[in-house]
C-alpha cells in the first residue's frame, strides 16, 4: 500500500487517524474498516462459544454442561431463583463480599503499585534496577505452601491483631495487597516512563513538591495503565480461589469464587445449572467495570495532556 | 528532628487509647475464631455445604439442650482433609469435621484423627459403614450416609425384568433400539475405574486382597490375577462391541439417559434426582455379574471425625457419639441432604423410598472403597489401562499386566 | 529512558491544574512546606502506623511473639526515619508497598525455602511429641467383648474419679490410682446418682474439666495389664488396653503384645524398629540436601525429564507468543476511533477473563470431546479427532485453550500500552514514506516492547509454571503407559513434578519444595537473562 494512502496505511499500524476525516464509505470502508468486525466478529465467536454452554447450562433446570451440544433446548430461571435463595449458599452476600474485598484491593494495589513505579521511574538510587528485577522473579516463586504459609502467619497475626487475622476480610485484603508489588509495578513503570520529565521539571520550578507532583500530575497522566492495573486487580480478586478459601471460613463471609466452587467440587452434575448461574451474574461486574473504565484506558493520556 | 514532636504525642496517645480498648491483650474476641483453643465449650465443627445445612439444625439442639456453643465453619469438601491435615498440627483446627472414609489412610497416618467407641451402638450400624469407618481394627468417624452406585433402569423403555447376567442385559438393552445400551461414564484420558468396579469384581478381582482382619493389604494386589485379566479381556470386548465408549463422559451419558435414548444406566444417586424431574420412571437394580461372581460396588462412607488435637475432646465425642449417631439426628440429615443414612434403623424409616432404598439394597453387597495410602498410587494407571483397553490399544491380558506391574513398582517404592 | 524530542509538543504543555482542595502555594514554596496541609497528612498518618505498631509491639510482647516483636520495631524505626528525613524520596515511595510484600510475601518464599529441606509430607507432619500421642492414642484399643459402663464422673477434693455400674448392677469407683473397688452409692436409671464423700460433676462442670476426664485411666484390677476405664463422653465408660508404651528417657515405643522396641530416628523423623520397620505416624525433621539430591539421583526422574522439559519450554514460548500475538493485533484493531461499537466489542472480548479458569476448562473438555463434543460433532461434521487423546493434538488442545484463556489479559494491556504512544510519531514516519507494516515493525513494535517486555518475561515464568491449564484439562495426560512413573503428552515440569511428589503413596511436602524451587531457579535465571536484553532495548529509546 503506498504511503499515499494514508488512512488505510496508518491504520493497519494501529493508528488514530485525524479525527477531522469524515467516516470512509464503500470499498475504502471494507478496507479501512470493515474487515476490523469481521476479524472482531470472528474473535468473538471463539471467545463465546464455551461461554453460550454455560449460559445454556444456566438456563437449564436438568441438563448437564457439556452432555447435549442442543444448546438453550431449555429454558427457565430455576437455576437464578435457587441460586438466590439457597439459604446455605448466600450467593448474595458472596457478591456483596466479593465487590468490597476486589474494590479495596485494587484501589490499594494501584496506589502501592504507583507510588513504587513512580519511585523507580523518576528517582534515581542504588538498587534501583536490582529492586525492580527481584520485585518481578519475586512474583515467580513458586506458591506451592502459600496456604500453609498464610494459614501459619494469619493465625498468629491473629492473636496480635485480630482484625487482620485469619477469618477476616481486612486480613485477606492485606494478603492480597502484599502482591502489590510485582508486575504490576513494572507495567506501570513503563507507562511512567513515556511521561515526559519535563512535566515534573516545569511543576517543581513552579514550586510543587514531589507529593504533588505524584498525586496531581503524574497519576493523572498515567490513567490509562491505572485503569488496567485496578481491572487486573479486580479480575485477580475475584478468581482467587486458594488464598480466599484458607482465610475466609464463615460461608456469610466468603468470595464469590470460594463459594461457587463448593457447587462443583463434589457431586458437581448436580449443581451444574446453579453453578453456573452463579459463574454468569458473577462475570457481570468485570464486564461492566471494563466498559466503565475503558474510557480512561483508551483516551486518558491522548485527551489529558497531550492537546494543548 | 523537632517535627516529629507531634508524632510522638499522637502516638503515645493513640497507642494508649488502642490498648485501653483492646483490654487484656491475650484475649481475642474475635467472632469470626476458628479457634478450639478459645474456651471449652465451643464446640467447631467443619462442614461441607451440602452438611452445613442439616448439622445446623441439629447442633442448634445440641446447643440448647447442653448450653454449649457449636460453630460451623464451611469449607469445600475437596479442601477439608487437606487442610485438616495441615491445620490440625498447629492447634488451631476444628475440633470435628465431616469426612469420607477413604480419607481415613491419610488421617491417621498423620495423627489427626481420633479414635471413637460406639460401645454397643456400633450394632446399629450398617456393617459396611462400620468397616469402612474402621482402619487397622479401630474405629475413627461416626457413619452417617452411604453412598453406591446401581443400575439405574428406564422402565418405560424395559417393563421386562432385569436379566441376570451383564451380557443378557446389553443384549436385552440393544434390543430396545435405543442409541445406546448401558450407559457407564468415562473419561476420555482417565477411564471411570469407579464406575467400572462391579463389572470388575463380578470377575473375581478387587483392587486389594484383605488381611485375616478384613482388612486391605497394599501387598495383595489381587487385581493381579486371572480374572483380573479375564476382566481386561471383557472390557476389550465391551470395548469392540461399542457398548464402552470413552468419549461418553458423564456430562453425556447424563443427558443421553434423559433423553431416553439408553435403556440403562450404571450411576449414582447424585444424578436420579434430576432423573426424575425429567419425568423418568426409574428403576434400581443390582448390576448383572458379568464374570459370574457377585458384582460388588464401591461404597463411599460419609461421616464424622474427631480430631486428635481437639481441646474439647469430650464434648466432641458427646456431639459425635451420641448425638449425632441417634435415629432422629440421622433422619434430620437424610430429609435435609437425601444421603441414605448409615443407621439401620433410620435406613429402615425410609425404605419406602424406592430409590433410597433400591440403593440401598445394592449396596449391602458393596465394598467399602480402600482407605489405605496405596490407593492413591492405584487410580492413574488404572484409569489409564482401562481407557486403552476400551480403544483397543493393544492385547488385554498385557496391558493388564503392565499396568499392574507399575502400580505394585509404586507401592513397593514408598 | 523515554526520549522526549519525539514529543516536542510535551515540552510546552500548560502547568497541570492544582490539586483539587490543595491549597495554592504562594511565595516561596520551601519555606512553607511546614505549614501545608500535606505535612499534617503525613504526621496523622505516620502517627497512626506508629500507634498500632507500639499497640502490636505491646500486644505480641504479652504473648511472646518475639518475631513480630522485632518486625515491628524495625518497621516502626524505617517509617519514622524515611517520612521525617528530608532525604530518602525514593523509600517514601517504596515503603509502603514493601511492607506488605514482606509480611505476605516474603515469608511465604521464606517457608517454602524452609520446607524444602524438611521431610514434610504424609506421615510427618507435626512434631515427634504429636507423633507419639498419636500413635499412643490409635494404639489403645477396646478390651475384645468387655463390658459397656454407664459412668458417672466424681471428684473428692481435687481427686477425680469414675464411679461406674458393672454388669451385675453394682456400683464401683475407682481414681487413677485406685483400680475400681464396690462402693455404697445411689443409683438412678442404671446409673450412679450420687456416692457417700464424692461430689458428682454435672455435664457442665464435667465440660470445664474435660481435659483431666479424657486423659482418666482408671485400672479395673491391681493388675495393670487386664486394663483400664476411660471414658471419651463423659457418660461412658470402656475398657481399653494399651498396647504400645512410650519410655520418654530411651526415646523408644514398645509393642507390649510382640516385644518389638521401636526406637526415634531423628534422621528420619519416625520410629524404626531393628528389622527396619516402621511406625506409621512420624514427625518432620530436617534432612538437609536430600530433597536436592533425589531430584538429581532418581532414576525415574531423568527418563521422561529432557522431554518433559523441551515441552515446557515450547509451552511458555508459544503461550507468550499466542496470547500476545492475538492480545496485541485486537488491540491494534479496535484501536481506529471510527470502528463503531468498539466499545462493546472490547468489553466483550474481555469476557472469558471473567470466568473462573477451572470452569472454562471444563467446558472446552467437553467441547473437544472425541465422539460428542461440540468441535467435532458439530464444527466439523461429526469427525472423530482425538483432540485430548493424541499426544500431539493435546499439546495442540492446550495451547488454544490457553490461548483462550490468556488473550484477554494481553489485549486488555496492549489496549492501555498503545495509548502511550503518541500519534506524532507516526506523523514523522509517515512523511517518511514508511510503509504501514514497517511502521508497525519500527515504531509501534519497538515501544510497545518496551513497557509490555517485562510482562512478557513474567508471562513466559507463570506459564512455565502454569498448573492450573495443563492439570484442568488433560492432567497431563495421554499418559505414557509403559512410563514408570505417570507422565503424559502435555505434563509440563511442575505438573510432572506434582505428579511425581503427591502421586504416590505418600505426599511429599519436602520434595515438591524442593524441585520447585529448582524450577524457579531455572525461570528466574531466564527471566534475568532476558531482563537484561530489554534493558538493551529501553536503552534505545
Amino acid at each position: 500500500m503506498a504511503a499515499t494512502t494514508l488512512p488505510a496505511g496508518t491504520t493497519e499500524a494501529g493508528l488514530r487517524p485525524d479525527s477531522n476525516e469524515t467516516t470512509p464509505r464503500g470499498a475504502r470502508w471494507w478496507r479501512e474498516l470493515g474487515w476490523r468486525h469481521v476479524v472482531t466478529w470472528a474473535v468473538l465467536v471463539f471467545c463465546f462459544i464455551p461461554i453460550l454452554y454455560v449460559l445454556s447450562s444456566s438456563l437449564n433446570p436438568t441438563g448437564s454442561l457439556t452432555g447435549s451440544n442442543k444448546l438453550f433446548s431449555s429454558i427457565s430461571f430455576q437455576n437464578y431463583v435457587e441460586l438466590l435463595t439457597d439459604p446455605v449458599h448466600p450467593y448474595v452476600r458472596w457478591f456483596a463480599n466479593t465487590i468490597v474485598i476486589a474494590t479495596t484491593t485494587s484501589i490499594g494495589t494501584v496506589l502501592l503499585g504507583a507510588a513504587a513505579a513512580y519511585a523507580f521511574s523518576r528517582f534515581r538510587f542504588r538498587g534501583r534496577r536490582g529492586g525492580l528485577l527481584s520485585l518481578l522473579l519475586l512474583q515467580m516463586f513458586p506458591q506451592v505452601l502459600a496456604y500453609v504459609a498464610i494459614f501459619l502467619l494469619l493465625v498468629t497475626l491473629r492473636e496480635v491483631f485480630p482484625a487482620i487475622g485469619l477469618g477476616s476480610p481486612l486480613g485477606l485484603i492485606l494478603v492480597y495487597l502484599g502482591g502489590a508489588l510485582g508486575v504490576n509495578t513494572y507495567l506501570m513503570y513503563g507507562f511512567f516512563n513515556t511521561v515526559p520529565k519535563e512535566l515534573d521539571e516545569a511543576a517543581k520550578i513552579d514550586g510543587a513538591s514531589h507529593a504533588q507532583i505524584f498525586f496531581s500530575i503524574i497519576l493523572r497522566l498515567v490513567a490509562p495503565i491505572l485503569a488496567v492495573v485496578g481491572l487486573l486487580s479486580f479480575v485477580g480478586v475475584f478468581s482467587d480461589f486458594l488464598i480466599a478459601s484458607i482465610v475466609l471460613v464463615d460461608p456469610e463471609s466468603q468470595t464469590l469464587a470460594v463459594g461457587l466452587y463448593q457447587y462443583v467440587s463434589q457431586r458437581f452434575s448436580e449443581y451444574w445449572g446453579v453453578f453456573a448461574a452463579g459463574a454468569v451474574l458473577a462475570a457481570i461486574p468485570v464486564v461492566l467495570l471494563f466498559q466503565f473504565l475503558q474510557r480512561y484506558i483508551v483516551s486518558g493520556l491522548t485527551q489529558g495532556a497531550v492537546k494543548g | 528532628m523537632r517535627r516529629s514532636i507531634p508524632v510522638v504525642a499522637a502516638t503515645l496517645g493513640l497507642a494508649l487509647t488502642l490498648a485501653a480498648c483492646s483490654g487484656s491483650s491475650g484475649e481475642t474476641t474475635d467472632d469470626a475464631s476458628e479457634s478450639s483453643a478459645a474456651n471449652a465449650g465451643t464446640l467447631t465443627v467443619w462442614v461441607d455445604d451440602t452438611r452445613s445445612g442439616p448439622v445446623k439444625e441439629v447442633a442448634t439442639a445440641f446447643e440448647e439442650e447442653k448450653g454449649v456453643t457449636v460453630k460451623l465453619v464451611q469449607k469445600d469438601f475437596g479442601d477439608i482433609r487437606d487442610d485438616f491435615i495441615s491445620q490440625a498440627p498447629t492447634g488451631q483446627g476444628p475440633d470435628v469435621i465431616v469426612g469420607a472414609h477413604d480419607w481415613l489412610g491419610k488421617l491417621v497416618q498423620n495423627g489427626v484423627v481420633a479414635p471413637i467407641e460406639l460401645g454397643d451402638k456400633a450394632e446399629d450400624f450398617l456393617p459396611v459403614s462400620t468397616q469402612a469407618m474402621s482402619y487397622e481394627g479401630t474405629l475413627y468417624g461416626l457413619p452417617y450416609s452411604v453412598e453406591n452406585i446401581a443400575l439405574v433402569k428406564n422402565k418405560d423403555l424395559v417393563p421386562d425384568a432385569t436379566p441376570t447376567t451383564f451380557d443378557e442385559l446389553v443384549a436385552q438393552a440393544k434390543a430396545t433400539g435405543t442409541q445406546y445400551s448401558v450407559l457407564i461414564q468415562q473419561d476420555e484420558k482417565t477411564g471411570d475405574p469407579y464406575h467400572m468396579y462391579p463389572l470388575q469384581t463380578s470377575f473375581g478381582a478387587p483392587v486389594f486382597g484383605t488381611d485375616a482382619d478384613g482388612a486391605y493389604d497394599a501387598a495383595q494386589l489381587a487385581m493381579d490375577s486371572d480374572g483380573g485379566r479375564a476382566f481386561a479381556a471383557y472390557v476389550a470386548k465391551l470395548g469392540a462391541e461399542g457398548v464402552l465408549n470413552t468419549s461418553l463422559s458423564g456430562d453425556v451419558a447424563k443427558e443421553a439417559f434423559i433423553n431416553g435414548q439408553a435403556p440403562y444406566m450404571i450411576t449414582g444417586p447424585w444424578n436420579v434426582g434430576d432423573f426424575v424431574s425429567a419425568g423418568i420412571n426409574v428403576g434400581i437394580e443390582k448390576v448383572p455379574s458379568a464374570g459370574g461372581q457377585p458384582s460388588q460396588p464401591f461404597v463411599g462412607v460419609q461421616g464424622f471425625f474427631i480430631s486428635a488435637k481437639s481441646k474439647n475432646a469430650l464434648l466432641a465425642n458427646e456431639f459425635v457419639v451420641n448425638y449425632l449417631g441417634t435415629k432422629d439426628v440421622q433422619l434430620a440429615m437424610y430429609e435435609a441432604g437425601g444421603r441414605a443414612p448409615a443407621l439401620q434403623s433410620a435406613l429402615d424409616e425410609i425404605g419406602d423410598d424406592a430409590i433410597v432404598g433400591g440403593f440401598a439394597e445394592v449396596g449391602k453387597d458393596g465394598v467399602p472403597m480402600p482407605s489405605i495410602p496405596a490407593m492413591d498410587t492405584v487410580w492413574a494407571d488404572w484409569g489409564a489401562t482401562e481407557v486403552a483397553l476400551v480403544n483397543q490399544q493393544g492385547d488385554p491380558a498385557a496391558l493388564w499386566d503392565q499396568m499392574t506391574a507399575s502400580i505394585s513398582g509404586k507401592i513397593a517404592a514408598s | 529512558m523515554t526520549d522526549t524530542s519525539t514529543r516536542p509538543d510535551r515540552t510546552d504543555a500548560p502547568a497541570p491544574p492544582p490539586p483539587p482542595g490543595s491549597p495554592r502555594p504562594t511565595g516561596s514554596w520551601w519555606s512553607r512546606q511546614d505549614l501545608t496541609r500535606g505535612f499534617w497528612v503525613k504526621t496523622v498518618l505516620v502517627a497512626l502506623v506508629d500507634a498500632l505498631g507500639v499497640y502490636g509491639i505491646l500486644a505480641a510482647g504479652a504473648l511472646g511473639q518475639w518475631g513480630i516483636v522485632a518486625f515491628l520495631v524495625v518497621a516502626l524505626v524505617v517509617v519514622n526515619v524515611v517520612y521525617f528525613s528530608k532525604r530518602m524520596l525514593p523509600a517514601k515511595y517504596l515503603v509502603p508497598g514493601l511492607i506488605f510484600l514482606l509480611v505476605y510475601q516474603v515469608f511465604v518464599v521464606l517457608y517454602t525455602g524452609f520446607t524444602a529441606f524438611t521431610n514434610y509430607g504424609d506421615g510427618h507432619n507435626s512434631t515427634q511429641a504429636d507423633a507419639v500421642e498419636a500413635i499412643l492414642v490409635q494404639n489403645e484399643v477396646r478390651l475384645p467383648d468387655s463390658p459397656t459402663y454407664p459412668l458417672t464422673v466424681v471428684v473428692n477434693g481435687d481427686e477425680l474419679g469414675f464411679a461406674v455400674v458393672d454388669g451385675e448392677g453394682d456400683a464401683e469407683l475407682g481414681t487413677a490410682e485406685e483400680p475400681l473397688e464396690p462402693v455404697d452409692a445411689t443409683l438412678e436409671n442404671g446409673r450412679v446418682a450420687s456416692v457417700d464423700g464424692w461430689e458428682t460433676l454435672q455435664f457442665a462442670q464435667v465440660l470445664e474439666r474435660q481435659d483431666e476426664i479424657f486423659a482418666l485411666r482408671v485400672p479395673i484390677s491391681d493388675d495393670p495389664n487386664d486394663g483400664s476405664v476411660r471414658t471419651p463422653d463423659g457418660s461412658t465408660g470402656y475398657v481399653y488396653v494399651s498396647t504400645m508404651e512410650w519410655d520418654e528417657a530411651a526415646g523408644t515405643i514398645t509393642n507390649t503384645t510382640t516385644g518389638q522396641v521401636y526406637t526415634a530416628d531423628e534422621e528420619q523423623g519416625a520410629f524404626v524398629a531393628s528389622d527396619g520397620s516402621q511406625l506409621g505416624t512420624g514427625w518432620k525433621v530436617f534432612v538437609g540436601f536430600d530433597n536436592f539430591t533425589r531430584v538429581f539421583t532418581d532414576s525415574t526422574l531423568a527418563g521422561p525429564f529432557v522431554g518433559v522439559l523441551l515441552w515446557t519450554f515450547a509451552f511458555a514460548i508459544l503461550s507468550v507468543v499466542l496470547t500476545f500475538g492475538l492480545g496485541l493485533f485486537m488491540a491494534i484493531v479496535l484501536n481506529h476511533p471510527k470502528v463503531r461499537g468498539r466499545k462493546i466489542y472490547r468489553s466483550l472480548l474481555i469476557v472469558p477473563y471473567a470466568f473462573p479458569a477451572f470452569l472454562t476448562a471444563l467446558v472446552w473438555q467437553g467441547m473437544l470431546n472425541r465422539d460428542f463434543g461440540f468441535v467435532n460433532a458439530t464444527l466439523l461434521g461429526g469427525a472423530s479427532i482425538p483432540w485430548l487423546t493424541d499426544p500431539w493434538l493435546a499439546k495442540i488442545s492446550v495451547l488454544v485453550v490457553n490461548l483462550w484463556l490468556g488473550f484477554p489479559y494481553m489485549f486488555l494491556i496492549c489496549t492501555g500500552a498503545l495509548q502511550s504512544i503518541p500519534n506524532e510519531i507516526y506523523e514523522a514516519g509517515k512523511i517518511d514514506g514508511a510503509k504501514p507494516l514497517r511502521l508497525f515493525r519500527s515504531l509501534t513494535m519497538p515501544l510497545l516492547l518496551v513497557s509490555t517486555a517485562p510482562l512478557l518475561i513474567s508471562s513466559f515464568a507463570f506459564n512455565f509454571n502454569n498448573f492450573n491449564v495443563v492439570y484442568l484439562l488433560t492432567e497431563g495426560g495421554p499418559d505414557d503407559l509403559s512410563a514408570p512413573v505417570d507422565v503424559g503428552a502435555t505434563d509440563i515440569l511442575i505438573t510432572f513434578v506434582y505428579r511425581l511428589a503427591f502421586g504416590g503413596v505418600n505426599r511429599q511436602y519436602g520434595l515438591a519444595c524442593a524441585v520447585s524451587i529448582l524450577i524457579f531457579l531455572i525461570v528466574a535465571s531466564i527471566s534475568a537473562a532476558t531482563f537484561s536484553k530489554t534493558r538493551a532495548l529501553e536503552d534505545l529509546h
